[in-house]
């Protein structure tokens, strides 16, 4: 079969639409995406993803344990009604029983002096009835002091009066029994005493009678406050429940929305490396094909291709060796060692490595160094890994003004501030949209507009930088406004020992333009 | 009143004016008066030495108000009692009981005096009966009973009759 060298461009051009189909493809899952229930969830849960679920988590625990505290000082709060409760009806039914008992221990041993003709012993119980008539009066005393209401302070005066009454009755009939007059003694008794100590035992009746109806009212309001510190509780739990459930599912999805984020930038990079290598690895193809098959002939076709070849199979190395070199940054505590640098060595390295690239792109770089500069601290094939990749995005997303700048400064060490070495890389290309300033520095992003404009890209050249300038104790920011281009600054520590002298006087940059 | 009473008793002597008292009582030992108390709500708050005479050896059996009375007596042998036999009543404690036999088989005593074993049983039986009367060491006696005058003179006044004789401790 012999193909011409028309036919070869046919089938390179077949093979690109198929990555392009495949882009399509790519483009259409990420559209299908945004029809997704509950996107304002979804994004909420996956910023909480990207930057830590375990927020989630110490949120839920603070609820729980507030939940937690409030569920406790319930119980306490019952708890401390319970018992005071609890203590007031034993105290109560207590003296309630002891002033009966010292009631009818006062008229019990009145009726004693009457076993015996002794008056010492008579005197004895008369001592006796005294004391119970004592405790019996304290107790009487007490019930009025608290005595609450219209009814108990009425039945505390009725007890008082018809106490008072019997004690008189009492007192006659001891003088009887005293004196040897046991038969006046039972009649004063039978006369006033009986009926004086019923009336006395009736009020006794009445006092328990409104104690229990007391105690039995608390006893309400208690089993109410235990309904409602129940009630509050199976709330209290159900609402736990209910919050445990919700972080658990939004646990879960924000790992799943993790996952799938992660698999959709795989997918996207696999796609992504796999036109890459693809473009060259067509055109190498083709190449040989070509040459094989005896179609290139004259030497300057010879030559040609061999341009071709070289070109495209080091953009392949290029590739590849950027994936190693991200795949070998993914171990951040990797330490990178450092010497101080001089800033031209820097600059002229990586003019050095992004002319050609600059210069086949149709690109002006122009070169702003502030002389004097110290030295950067640093490691020399990091830094320039780092520049080629901001002046490769320059070169990718730069616009139809087609100029970059490479500036480098310094600014000098303050009181909160040691210094530091700025090399920055400007375009004035398409810029990027505010919303997506957070996330260009992740591994595999690529923004919504880049994939529309179909501009190829791994999604890794940023965030390789940003891990080399921190591999080497800097860092990697961006100003860029949309439509009007963006400028990213690598920030480099001062190697120690390199004192600035940037004045106004002597400080004249040097300028150049590479195009 | 007992913290009135000692202090003069500290002072009181042998010395007194009464010769009945005085043809009993030791001149040479000290002497103590007898305290006679009744109930405080008896209205009675004086008695001659006859009055009490009767009254402790059962002669007169009722009050003025009409509330009987009931003579209160130590056991036999205590000091008060031989005093108030022999001061009183002028009897020796057969006389007194053979008096006391004979007067409530005849009728003419109602009632036996109470007899207490200490001077704090006579003054709680004092209090306790209204008709009641008895007699007290001045030490004994506290407000829960009443002190009668005697011949219009207090336990503490000078020829307060009603004395007894202390018993030294050798």
């Amino acid at each position: 079969m012999n193909f011409s060298p028309m036919t070869r461009v046919t089938s390179f051009a077949c093979r690109f639409s198929w990555q392009i189909d495949l882009t399509k493809k790519i483009k259409f899952e990420t559209k299908r995406r945004s029809h997704y229930p509950m996107p304002l969830v979804d994004r909420w849960l996956s910023a909480a993803s990207r930057h830590n679920a375990v927020l989630l988590l110490f949120v839920v625990c603070c609820g729980v344990t507030v939940i937690g505290a409030l569920v406790i000082r319930d119980m306490q709060q019952a708890n401390t009604e319970a018992q005071r409760m609890y203590k007031s009806s034993v105290n109560g039914l207590q003296e309630i029983g002891e002033l009966q008992y010292d009631a009818q221990e006062t008229r019990r041993t009145t009726l004693y002096a009457l076993t015996t003709t002794n008056s010492n012993l008579q005197v004895e119980y008369a001592d006796q009835t005294r004391e119970a008539d004592r405790r019996v009066r304290n107790g009487i005393a007490e019930y009025g002091r608290q005595a609450k209401g219209t009814e108990e302070l009425a039945l505390a005066d009725r007890l008082n009066r018809d106490w008072t009454a019997y004690l008189s009755v009492r007192d006659e009939v001891l003088a009887s029994i005293l004196e040897g007059s046991t038969n006046e003694a039972v009649n004063l008794d039978l006369a006033g005493g009986v009926s004086a100590f019923e009336r006395v035992r009736q009020d006794l009746n009445e006092v328990k009678r409104l104690y229990g109806e007391d105690a039995s009212r608390e006893q309400a309001s208690l089993a109410e406050s235990s309904r409602r510190s129940s009630s509050r509780m199976v709330g209290i739990l159900s609402f736990t429940f209910l919050l445990s459930t919700a972080a658990v599912w939004a646990i879960q999805r924000s790992q799943l929305m993790g996952r799938m984020q992660l698999a959709n930038l795989q997918m996207e990079f696999v796609a992504s490396v796999s036109h890459e290598l693809r473009t060259p690895l067509s055109v190498i193809r083709s190449a040989a094909d070509n040459i094989a098959d005896g179609l290139v002939k004259n030497m300057d076709a010879l030559l040609r291709y061999g341009a071709i070849l070289q070109h495209q199979s080091r953009s392949m190395g290029e590739l590849v060796d950027q994936i190693l070199l991200f795949a070998s940054t993914e171990d951040r505590n990797k330490r990178v060692s450092l010497q101080p640098l001089p800033i031209e060595q820097i600059v002229e390295m990586v003019l050095s490595d992004t002319e050609s690239l600059v210069r086949d792109s149709g690109f002006t770089l122009d070169l702003e160094v502030e002389p004097g500069l110290p030295h950067a601290l640093g490691d020399l094939t990091g830094i320039t890994q780092c520049l080629r990749n901001l002046v490769g995005n320059a070169v990718k997303y730069g616009g139809p003004d087609r100029r970059i700048l490479l500036r480098a400064g310094a600014s000098a060490p303050r009181e909160n501030s040691p210094g530091e070495i700025r090399i920055s890389v400007t375009d004035r290309g398409i810029g990027i949209d505010p919303s997506e300033i957070a996330h260009i520095f992740d591994p595999f992003y690529r923004s919504p507009r880049v994939h529309a404009s179909q501009i190829h890209g791994t999604g890794l050249g940023l965030a390789l930088a940003k891990r080399l300038a921190e591999s080497m104790g800097g860092s990697l920011t961006v100003l860029s406004q949309l439509s009007s281009g963006s400028t990213f600054t690598l920030h480099l520590q001062i190697s120690k020992g390199d004192n600035i002298q940037i004045t106004a006087n002597e400080g004249r940059q040097s300028r150049m333009s590479l195009t | 009143m007992a913290t009135v009473l000692i202090p003069l008793l500290q002072g009181s002597s042998a010395t007194s004016g009464n010769a009945a008292a005085s043809s009993f009582a030791d001149q040479t030992n000290p002497t103590e008066p007898l305290v006679i108390v009744v109930n405080r709500s008896n209205p009675v708050n004086e008695l001659s030495f006859d009055e009490l005479r009767r009254i402790f050896l059962g002669n007169r059996s009722h009050w003025p108000n009409g509330r009987r009375i009931t003579l209160v007596m130590r056991e036999p042998g205590e000091l008060e009692r031989k005093t108030v036999l022999r001061d009183v009543c002028a009897m020796n404690e057969d006389q007194f009981k053979n008096h006391f036999v004979h007067g409530l088989f005849t009728g003419e005593i109602l009632v036996s005096p109470k007899i207490l074993a200490s001077p704090v049983g006579v003054r709680k039986f004092v209090f306790n009966v209204p008709g009641a009367i008895g007699y007290l060491r001045v030490g004994d006696v506290d407000d829960s009973v009443k002190v009668v005058r005697i011949d219009e003179l207090l336990p503490d006044d000078k020829g307060y009759k009603l004395r007894m004789q202390i018993q030294l401790a050798n």
